[in-house]
This record gives C-alpha cells, structure tokens and sequence, in this order.
C-alpha cells in the first residue's frame, strides 16, 4: 500500500515496510468485517420479525450450485495462499497458482450470476419483500467485493507470471491475499445463513 | 538505520498543494474544507434559529434568493433540509475534517516523531474520497425536492422513498457513504501510524495525550463507522433497488421490513460516533492544561486509563437513545446504568484536569481560555447529559429541546471551543505565523458567552417542554409562552455568528502573510516544536529519540540547568551529554522501530 520501491536495499527495511502494510490491512480488513457484520445483524432482526422464512410463494434458494461456487471460493483461497508461500521460498509456481486462483474466481462470479439469473426469472425481486431484500442486498454486495478481487487477481498474475514476487518483495500479494481469504469467509457464512439454515 | 528514509519533495503545484502525499498538505486541505463547510452549517443554523425567533417572516438579506418561490419565507420543506443538513453538515463535514482530518493529520505524526502517514498515499485519497462526498452535499441542494429532509438521523420511514422521494435524500446517503469511507481510510493510517511509527523512545506511555485522543477515536472510527456504512448501504438499496429492509406498514408486500433495524445500525455507530467526536477535544484540552499552567498533567495514566475506558464503554451504551422506541425494560436499564457508569472515568478526566491547572502559572493566552471554555461547556453537557441516561427523566425529556442543548454543549460547544483552542495553538507551525492574540481572546469571550447562552437557551425551552425539530414551535399552545425566550436565544444565536467574523478576520489575515513565528513559541516540549515552523516536507533531518514524557514542565533540576521551566522530549541534557546517564540509557533499552 505504501510505497513499494526501493524495498532490495535493507532487509530490515522491507521486513518493516511489509509489517507496517500488513497491520494497516488487518486492521482495514476489521473495519470491513464489521460492515458485513452490520448486513448479517439487519439479516438477523429482519428474519427474526417474519412469520414465514422463505414466505411459501417465493422460489426457495437452490443449494447445489452455491455449494460448487463455495467449492470454487475455498479452492482460489487455497490456491492463492499457495502462491504467497511459492513467493516466500522464491518458487516456481507462484504465476501458476495465482492463475488457478483467478479462475476458481471467476468461476465462482459466474455461478453467482446464474443463481441471480434463475431465480429473477423465477420470479424472486428486490419488491418483493425482505426474504429477496436480504439475499440480493447481501450477495450483490459481497459479489462487488470477488469483482474487485478479481481486478486483483488479475494484476497479481500479470505481475507474478513476470516473476515480480520474491521472498524479499511480495507486500501485494500478502496483502490481496488477505482480502480474498476474508471475502471467501464471508462468502462460507452468507451460504451457511443465507441459503442452509 | 533509518526506517523512513526521505522522499525527494514534489516540485510541481499539483504535487505540492493538491495531490500531495504530504500529512501537513492534507491537514490544511481538510482544515479548508472544515472551516468551509462550518460557515456553511452555521448559516443554516442562523435560519433555524431566524425561523424559531420569527415563523414564517421572510429571511432578512439572503430570503429572496434562498426561497425565491416562497417570496422569501422558509417553507416547512425548505425548513425540514435545512435543520437536517445543518445537522449533517457540522457533523460529518466541519468537526470531523477539523478535528479528526486536519488536527489527526498535522499532530499525529509530528508528535510521534515520524516523517509521515504509514500510508501516504492512502492518506491522500482519504483526503480526495471526502472531496467526493463534498460535492454530493452540495450538489443534493440542486436537485428536484431540495436535500434531504428527513433529519440527521436519516431515520426511516420518512427516509425512505415515501417519505423524501427526492434526489437530494439519495445523493446525501452516498454522501454518508463516502465519507464514512474517507474517515475509514484515515482512521487505518492514523491507527497504523501510532503502532508502527513511534520515534525510538516513543513509548505508549510518553505519547502527548492528543494523540492518545486521537488514536482512540481512530480506533473507534475503525469499528464502528462501518456499521453507519451498512445502515447508508441498506437504506441506498431500498432507495435505488425497491428493497424492503426499512418498508414496512401499507407500503410493503408481505409484512415488509424493519424501520427500527435502522436505529438500531443508526446508533451502534452513532453513540461511538460521539466520542468520535470529543475524544480528540479531550486530549488536546488534557495537554493545554498542562501546557499552559506550566505543570506536568497531573496523572497522565488515568487519564489514558479514562480515556480508554470511555473508548470501551462508547460501544456498549447505544440503546439509550432508543429508550423511548420500545425496548425490554431489563435491556433499558443495562443501557442506563453502562452509560451512567461513563461518568465515573469522565469525572477522573476533569478531576485531572482541575488539578493540572491548580496551583499552576496558569498563561491565559487565547489556546488557554478556548481550553477552559471546553471545560465550563462540557460540564454543563456533561451533567445535562445524566438527566437523559436515566430513563425515568428520559421519557419525559427524549425529543425535546432538552436533548438539541444537552448535545450542543457536548458535540457543538466543546468540540468547536477545542478546535479553536487547537487552531490557535498549531497555527503557527502549520502556516509559520501566530494568530492575533487580542482577536483571539475577543473571539473567544463573544464564542463563550452567547454559545453558552444560546445552548442553555435549548435546555429551558425543552425543559418547559417544547419538541424539538418543529417548524412552528408556537402552534401547540403550551409552548406559545415561549416565544420569547426562544427570540432571545436566536439573538444569541446571531450574535454568535456575527462573532466567528472576528476569526474568519484573524485567519485570513494571517494565513497568506510571511511566516515569522519562532520554531517554537509556547515553550512546550513535544517533538513538533523542536523543528522549524512551518516544518520541512519531512519534518526531521533526523529521526528524534525521545527521553521523557510529553508534559516535563517545572523540573528545579532542568531549571538549574538549562534556565527555563520546560525541556524537550528529545532534548539531551548538559549532565548526561558528558555521562550518559539513566534517561539515556533507558531510552536506548527501549525497542526501536
């Protein structure tokens, strides 16, 4: 996030530099996380004042496909967790992984769209009531943040496949990876409370 | 080996003054753009207040071209998005850029002892993303059906598009948006800074408490300010999308959402959001007192020790500003006794306080009086605000004029005394130049005295009864004897305008002169004033290693020695400049960063 030239010289240094971008996106993904937290407690106090859960007339929420897409979501987080420790140890496989990582992503925003996609046509609308308020405000929010992930990702592997992440210099990918674990585990809890229980 | 090493400095005009990356640069950006926005609140306010003295007469002056369709009379609309935006406005657009963007930006790093931000950068676009949310504000005035009128709490149903259908509503929700988003931004890099930038020798224990105050709303900032953004975010979608989160009644297919969720997200943030708002005040007034009574802060810990128990409990006290919303009583009455119990650390501060200034050679400069003014203001905030923690007095009171002058003391006064207690203290290491102190202490006399009358003004009338926020107050019959004395608390009102004219001369006047002032005027010790005013892009050739506490005044040792009453955090002295003595030495133990 801070500047990232000149981070060969001092060990020191880039171990500091790396440190200090690291806290600050800790501590930014905090913040974030209780905005989500926001969204699910809104979640809980809506559910928890309506009789019916999903009201009869409206399409219930399919769980095979959001289950592959959640798949999809833990195996970019995998695989990009992957790339960071090739980067750590100077490895070979960091474009690689990165590249699995943008694709399970993708899959995944795909999936996601077919979903809203069905059950549009199904007949689920924003207008018609909190039931849809809550799994399109909620996921469409959270699917903004996989597209700017995706942008991400997308940066990430033009820049490793140039060999660009070594073990002295990887700040970008420490810190996006960060953000795509933390978008994967919001994704796991929207899936258990949105479309499971 | 240094850790921040020193960055060429821009040479261009945009580089320099506005897409810097320079801390000093945005702080000033944000001291513009807050000083800016508070006139522009403040006008507001001089409407309401024209409209509680004389309902529906035409505004004197500006009436014709404010309200040319109502021939110069503000309408119950107009009123209703004046009030709220008023609200908004000092909120989030003139105390938060003041004290939190300018006085975070300028004090943070130079007391700490670092070059910059931890994220440059970030810093600015914290800066550029607020600049955004500015133009939403404005632009919402512009629209069809004005701005948003459904007060600064935004609460639905009148928040909703039943309620405000306009445009305006729906630019000031992103405005909300983006500036909780600037204010995270900030709030990342203030928090960063302080954990990773400290000056060797910097410890936690020997910070200036403004920055303790500062980093204390950071954190609060950090937590919380997202909730706001969910409740904007939600509230946006049911504007924009026809969601159902706040629909509810007639207006909504099948038993529709929750307007009370709204609150409820509303005052997780809103309740921190007030200490948000007067912790910096705190830490600022913590070191005047000090500063400016020529005595160390007596008990600095507990008063770190208040002020991080006041951060823990802001969080857990929200639920009384819905007492009368319909709440389990066992859950009213946890909130009242948590919130009560704020007052025991408050009380520590102000016994802190009090006892800093006892006995002290108390400098009456206009920095000091602004000071003594937030405490008289935040007393009687303080003390009107436990007749709204107890719910019993609550009910009769919620809604009323009461509570608009118990959190004008608090949020209004003493943040807006504080501001200027800051102002005139930084100014000359921001512009190089002090501030006219007999203006000054005019400014501040007029300020103190009509502010105070003014607010008190609010307690009496809601006390009597009145409900605050109507147009016409004087409709309902029992608050028609109050006509005059709300005429004469608008004359107070207008009178503390007219006052801010003696700043507004006294700033501008100084501002684009040449600097002149000394590197260090006050003869105070904190690391900003051992370099030059206004400081160099990086602030210190050399990274400073600091020896003792922010507030070393008085020491009969030092006195000897050097001949004057204070000494630098940095400043070696002559003894252990031969043989490093013990300060030395432990500052050399301390983990370096």
């Amino acid at each position: 996030m801070s500047t990232t030239a000149n981070t060969f010289g001092d060990p020191r240094l880039a171990a500091h530099r790396s440190g200090t971008a690291f806290l600050g996106m800790v501590i930014f993904m905090g913040s974030w996380a209780m905005l989500f937290a926001g969204l699910f407690f809104a979640y809980g106090i809506v559910r928890a004042g309506t009789h019916a859960w999903p009201p009869t007339d409206l399409p219930t929420l399919p769980i095979g496909w959001p289950g592959v897409a959640t798949a999809a979501l833990a195996l970019s987080s995998v695989a990009l967790q992957g790339a960071l420790s090739q980067a750590r140890k100077n490895g070979k496989r960091v474009g690689t992984l990165t590249l699995v990582a943008l694709a399970a992503g993708v899959v995944f925003l795909n999936l996601q769209i077919s979903v809203w996609r069905n059950l549009w046509t199904l007949g689920l609308r924003p207008e018609t009531g909190t039931y849809a308020s809550v799994f399109y405000g909620l996921t469409v929010f959270h699917a903004l943040h996989v597209a700017v992930g995706l942008v991400a990702l997308l940066f990430l592997s033009t820049q490793s496949l140039r060999h660009r992440y070594t073990a002295t210099a990887h700040i970008p990918l420490r810190l996006w990876t960060l953000y795509w674990h933390m978008v994967g585990a919001v994704w796991l809890l929207m899936y258990v409370l949105l479309y499971l229980v | 080996m240094e850790l921040q090493p020193i960055h060429p400095a821009p040479k261009s005009f945009l580089g320099r003054y506005v897409f810097s990356t320079d801390h000093k640069v945005i702080a000033k950006q944000f001291l513009w753009s807050g000083l800016l926005f508070l006139l522009f609140g403040g006008l507001l306010a001089m409407l309401i207040r024209w409209q509680w003295a004389y309902p529906g007469r035409s505004v004197p002056v500006v009436g014709q071209a404010l309200f040319a369709k109502s021939n110069g009379i503000i309408t119950p609309a107009s009123y209703n998005a004046v009030f709220t935006m008023h609200g908004l406005i000092m909120i989030f657009f003139a105390i938060t850029p003041i004290l939190i963007g300018c006085l975070g930006n300028f004090t943070i790093p130079l007391m700490i002892g670092a070059r910059d931000m931890a994220f440059p950068r970030l810093n600015m676009a914290s800066f550029w993303t607020f600049v955004a949310s500015m133009c939403f504000i404005v632009l919402s005035f512009f629209v069809q059906l004005g701005s948003a009128a459904a007060g600064w709490t935004t609460y639905p149903p009148l928040s909703t598009k039943i309620g405000t259908p306009g445009l305006g509503q729906t630019f000031v929700v992103v405005a909300i948006f983006l500036t909780g988003a600037a204010t995270i931004m900030g709030a990342v890099n203030y928090v960063t800074t302080v954990i990773r930038f400290r000056a060797p020798g910097m410890g936690y224990m020997r910070m200036p408490l403004t920055v303790w105050g500062l980093w204390l709303t950071s954190i609060l900032n950090v937590l919380f300010v997202p909730v706001l953004g969910a409740a904007a975010l939600l509230l946006f979608l049911d504007r924009v999308f026809g969601t159902q989160f706040f629909i509810s009644g007639a207006a909504a297919v099948r038993g529709g959402g929750d307007p009370i969720l709204f609150q409820h997200l509303f005052w997780i943030f809103g309740h921190p959001e007030v200490y948000i708002l007067i912790l910096p005040a705190w830490g600022v007034v913590a070191d005047f007192v000090s500063f400016f009574s020529r005595k160390p802060a007596y008990w600095y810990k507990g008063s770190v020790i208040a002020m991080i128990a006041i951060t823990v409990l802001s969080a857990i006290v929200y639920g009384h500003h819905m007492f009368t919303t319909g709440m389990n009583p066992m859950l009213g009455k946890a909130f009242m006794i948590l919130t009560l119990i704020i007052s025991a650390p408050a009380e520590l501060l102000f016994l802190n306080w009090l006892h800093t200034i006892w006995k002290g050679s108390v400098r009456l400069t206009a920095t000091m009086l602004f000071t003594l003014g937030v405490i008289f203001v935040f007393a009687l905030g303080g003390l009107t605000g436990i007749y709204l923690a107890t719910i019993s007095t609550d009910l009769y009171l919620h809604d009323t004029m009461f509570v608009v002058g118990h959190f004008h003391l608090t949020m209004a006064a003493a943040s807006f005394l504080a501001s200027f207690a800051a102002i005139h203290f930084w100014f000359p290491k921001m512009f190089g130049r002090k501030l006219n102190e007999t203006l000054g202490k005019a400014h501040f006399w007029t300020s103190l005295v009509f502010i105070t009358l003014l607010f008190v003004g609010q307690l009496a009338v809601g006390y009597a009864g009145q409900p605050r926020r109507l147009w016409d107050p004087h409709q309902y019959t029992f608050v028609q004897h109050l006509a005059p004395l709300n005429r004469w608390t608008s004359y107070f009102g207008f009178a503390l305008g007219l006052s801010q004219l003696l700043f507004i001369f006294n700033f501008f006047r100084n501002v684009f002169a040449p600097a002149n002032a000394e590197a260090n005027p006050w003869g105070v010790g904190t690391l900003e004033w051992t370099i030059p005013s206004p400081p160099p892009p990086h602030n210190f050739d050399v990274i400073p290693t600091v020896l003792r506490g922010p507030h070393e005044f008085a020491n009969p040792e030092v006195q000897t020695m050097l001949g004057r009453d204070w000494v630098a955090q940095n400043e070696v002295l002559p003894r252990d400049a031969e043989t490093p003595g013990p300060s030395v030495a432990l500052a050399r133990g301390v983990k370096s960063t």
